[in-house]
């Protein structure tokens, strides 16, 4: 026995300098599985979970309504986005804990309290607005949403709390590429090109309600209040650090750009087709006009097949979000695979969200895009709330060390809140005094 | 008994009922006792934070606290060793509950008057905990049950302050079993995941580090003290180690493989230079040979012998002689108790087996190990020497969906 211990021994010592090239290899080859998973990051998926169905209905009605004339939103809009987003990411990495998480251990339980009150508001907005979605879209292929949406909640509770939602998560994200058409779309209709350089930069604004609704409703929609939450977790889920936080930081503003480009294409498109025409979107039929140059007669149908992925999608991912933040500030059992009676706030509120989206989309009469507009202006007015949690976080130093903003970041940070509330602030005085803000 | 939201920021009086402070934190001790007592008040006067002992107040209630004398020392507030500030430390933070087995937040802190001395007895977990705190004074009067967890029960409460470690860490979270640990500490952030980790005996952290991903495994052992993370890759089985040296950096890993022991680090840098995805990289070094000439009695008394069994000793691989690597035949450790004792191993044992090639790819490998019902495949290269072994543990963590693997518990440690 002792000879050949000694045996394996001496092969040990042997292979120990192979060993070292087997260790290199195998370090090569992490770093390019990093560099993949780059391309569908942490950041990537949070800004274009940003274009769901509130999103599209907001951008759509914008292009039809002002034309090219709110474009140049969407400049500051990555900016601000972009800014929001990498904060949140960064302390994901450095403090490897949850926004939710953060705001409990710092602020302690009346903060918590709001926080997460504004959260849970702002999501079930976009819930309602993810089921009106699902509503719109079965309509087009004829099925009323009487039928459609109550299925559609159902599926997606039983696929969640069994499991198997995330493999049916993909054929969703599938079915939501349809808008890239919209980029080939927004080409084929021709539009004014220099018109549309001259709107990207030339800023007009209006103290009109109705002007302020829209804005408010573009910047809901792109920075919404869940983003915020997702990409931290899903960074801390990562376990990114901040040896390896470069790549996010990277992924974090190409997901950016590349959601706000949809966007512009979006805005584009309607621009160039509906408002020429004069016609406005209230309907996801007349949204789906857009796609026309692309898609012909089909685009009706093609639109459909987007709206019920990208709405399918996130009316699970949302209110599955919202029920981990929730239990986790709160410091309750959490978890998919626990019953009622082990984690009552976590299914509480998850089912809550589905089945309150579900019920409000299935009203009768309800105006469909007019919904998912309001729900995006909710969105924008709750923001603040949050960009305040964030910003006082991302600025401590005991919690964030070196990590903490830079001076310009800082600033350019804390303009965005100071604009979105004012905004806020001035559509809500604009609702309720009509009078005072006539110029 | 008294919450510690019931206290923070209630006034402090001097001997003639004055107001000279306010209540901003109470200071306990950790140490051997499983309720600490309460040591002292951090009081605040014009923003500066004094530290108040225990012997100089008479009495501390839901009116405050009243001090025995007229002495102020101003002297500014610096924690020592081994103290806990409940509101900074342990209000709103997580904690590992070893009884419930789980995670979770504190909403208040009870604290219990016995003997004259205030102890910590336990945390409030409860709704009605988080609700006392959030409503006004006066609404949170309901008489609902509390779910209160005993402090003698908190295995590790997941805080910043770097003094702070429970001592008794270590016992409390060794009852449990690794794979409650590595849930547990999943659940926390990675830091807290890390110090506990940390905390446990070689033996256990090696265990509880194999019940999680590979990738926090490699950021746990990488953020420790270098000796520590090699004794601790020692104790974990060889193909579990060297994947993990396969997700650090080049420089950390071979550091690590360096300062292993002889013969752990043989059995470790052998399976190194096998790409994960392989047979190879599944296969494991720890295994059971018998030279064919040995009889069944004898080969039951070497197994018995053996200062380190391996985990997996269902199947016995026979090799040519002692010293030799050449596979001949398998036996089953059934067969082997079964069969006379007398019986040369040679007609006990299966000479026609089931085998993988080191290149062979790792899917295939499990699907063949779950095919054949096996409990492990014995890798053999080109020359017919066994290399190592592929449990059908391993074989299971490549076939089974993600969010399955967790809830399957481990056949062979």
């Amino acid at each position: 026995m002792a000879e050949s211990r000694e045996a394996v021994r001496a092969v040990g010592r042997r292979l120990l300098q192979r060993g070292s090239r087997g260790v290199r290899r195998t370090v090569a080859r992490r770093k390019r599985l990093l560099a993949y998973l780059t391309i569908l990051g942490p950041g990537m998926i949070t800004a274009n979970a940003g274009n769901d169905a509130g999103g599209i209905a907001t951008y759509a009605s914008v292009g039809a309504e002002h034309g090219y004339r709110l474009l140049w939103v969407l400049i500051p809009i990555t900016i601000s986005l972009g800014i929001v987003q990498e904060m949140c990411a960064r302390m994901g990495a450095v403090t490897g804990k949850g926004l939710a998480d953060l705001i409990r251990e710092r602020f302690g339980v009346r903060w918590t309290a709001l926080v997460m009150l504004a959260l849970l508001i702002a999501n079930a907005g976009v819930t309602v607005s993810e089921f009106v979605g699902i509503a719109a879209a079965t309509e087009l292929f004829g099925v009323t949403r009487f039928i459609s949406v109550p299925i559609g909640a159902i599926a997606i509770w039983w696929l969640v709390v069994k499991g198997s939602y995330k493999r049916v998560e993909r054929v969703f994200l599938l079915m939501s590429l349809v808008f890239l058409g919209y980029i080939v779309s927004a080409f084929l209709a021709r539009p004014d090109w220099s018109a549309v350089g001259v709107s990207l930069v030339r800023p007009s604004f209006s103290f009109q309600p109705a002007f302020l609704f829209t804005f408010i409703a573009i910047v809901g929609t792109t920075i919404s209040p869940y983003m915020q939450v997702f990409v931290q977790s899903s960074v801390v889920e990562k376990g990114v650090t901040t040896e390896n936080y470069s790549e996010t930081r990277t992924d974090v503003w190409v997901g950016t750009v590349f959601a706000i480009a949809i966007a512009l294409f979006i805005m584009i498109s309607t621009a160039a087709t509906l408002h020429k025409l004069g016609l406005r979107v209230d309907s996801a039929s007349s949204a789906a006009r857009a796609l026309e140059p692309l898609a012909g007669p089909y685009a009706e149908k093609l639109f459909g097949i987007g709206l019920f992925g990208a709405s399918m999608l996130a009316a699970g991912v949302l209110p599955l979000a919202t029920a981990y933040s929730i239990s986790e500030a709160l410091g309750f059992e959490k978890g998919v695979s626990l019953s009622f009676r082990e984690a009552p706030i976590f299914i509480g509120v998850f089912t809550f969200l589905i089945a309150v989206g579900a019920a409000i989309a299935v009203i009768p009469d309800l105006p469909l895009i007019r919904v998912l507009l309001f729900t995006q202006v909710i969105n924008g007015l709750l923001l603040p709330v949050i960009l305040i949690a964030v910003l006082r976080l991302v600025n401590s130093r005991d919690l964030m060390g070196a990590y903490v903003n830079g001076r310009l970041y800082n600033a350019a940070a804390w303009l965005t809140t100071i604009v979105v509330t004012l905004i806020s602030l001035l559509y809500i005085t604009s609702v309720l005094f009509p009078g005072l803000l006539r110029f | 008994m008294l919450y510690l939201s019931q206290v923070l920021g209630r006034p402090i009086r001097d001997l003639e009922g004055e107001r000279v402070a306010i209540l901003k934190d109470v200071v306990i001790r950790l140490g051997e006792d499983d309720h600490p007592p309460v040591t002292g008040f951090v009081a605040r006067y014009r923003r500066r934070d004094f530290f108040l002992g225990r012997w100089r107040t008479a009495d501390f209630g839901e009116q405050g606290v009243r001090m025995n004398t007229d002495i102020l020392d101003l002297r500014p507030f610096g924690r020592r060793d081994g103290e806990v500030l409940l509101a900074r430390d342990v209000l709103d933070k997580q904690l590992v509950d070893v009884d419930g087995k789980r995670v979770v937040r504190v909403n208040d802190v009870q604290i219990i008057e016995a003997a004259g001395e205030w102890r910590v007895t336990g945390a409030d977990v409860s709704l009605q905990g988080f609700w006392r705190r959030l409503a006004p004074a006066g609404f949170a009067g309901t008489r609902r049950p509390v779910e209160v967890i005993d402090w003698a029960d908190v295995g590790y409460l997941a805080t910043d302050a770097a003094t702070v470690q429970l001592k008794s860490s270590s016992d409390k979270l060794g009852r449990l079993h690794p794979v409650e640990i590595a849930r547990l500490a999943e659940a926390l952030s990675y830091h807290h995941g890390t110090e506990i980790v940390q905390a446990l005996n070689d033996e256990t952290a090696a265990e509880t580090l194999e019940e999680m991903p590979a990738e926090r495994q490699a950021r746990i052992l990488g953020d420790m003290n270098e000796e520590r993370a090699a004794d601790i890759l020692e104790w974990m089985s060889p193909n579990e180690a060297a994947d993990v040296l396969g997700d650090l950096p080049e420089a950390k890993a071979e550091e690590l493989l360096g300062l292993m022991e002889g013969e752990e680090q043989a059995d470790v840098a052998e399976l190194l230079p096998y790409e994960d995805d392989t047979a190879g990289g599944l296969m494991t070094t720890e295994f059971v040979t018998l030279p064919r000439d040995l009889t069944v009695g004898e080969a039951l008394a070497s197994l018995r012998e053996m200062a380190q069994t391996p985990n997996m000793i269902y199947y016995l691989y026979v090799v040519e002689g002692v010293g030799s690597w050449h596979l001949v035949g398998v036996i089953a450790l059934r067969s082997l108790i079964l069969a006379n004792p007398a019986a040369p191993l040679d007609e006990v044992m299966r000479s026609e087996y089931q085998r993988a090639h080191p290149d062979d790819a790792a899917y295939d490998v499990a699907h063949q190990i779950a095919e054949y019902n096996l409990l492990a495949l014995p890798v053999v290269d080109e020359s017919g020497d066994i290399l190592g072994i592929i449990t059908v543990d391993d074989a299971m963590e490549i076939l089974l969906p993600k969010d399955w693997r967790q809830r399957m518990p481990r056949l062979f440690g």
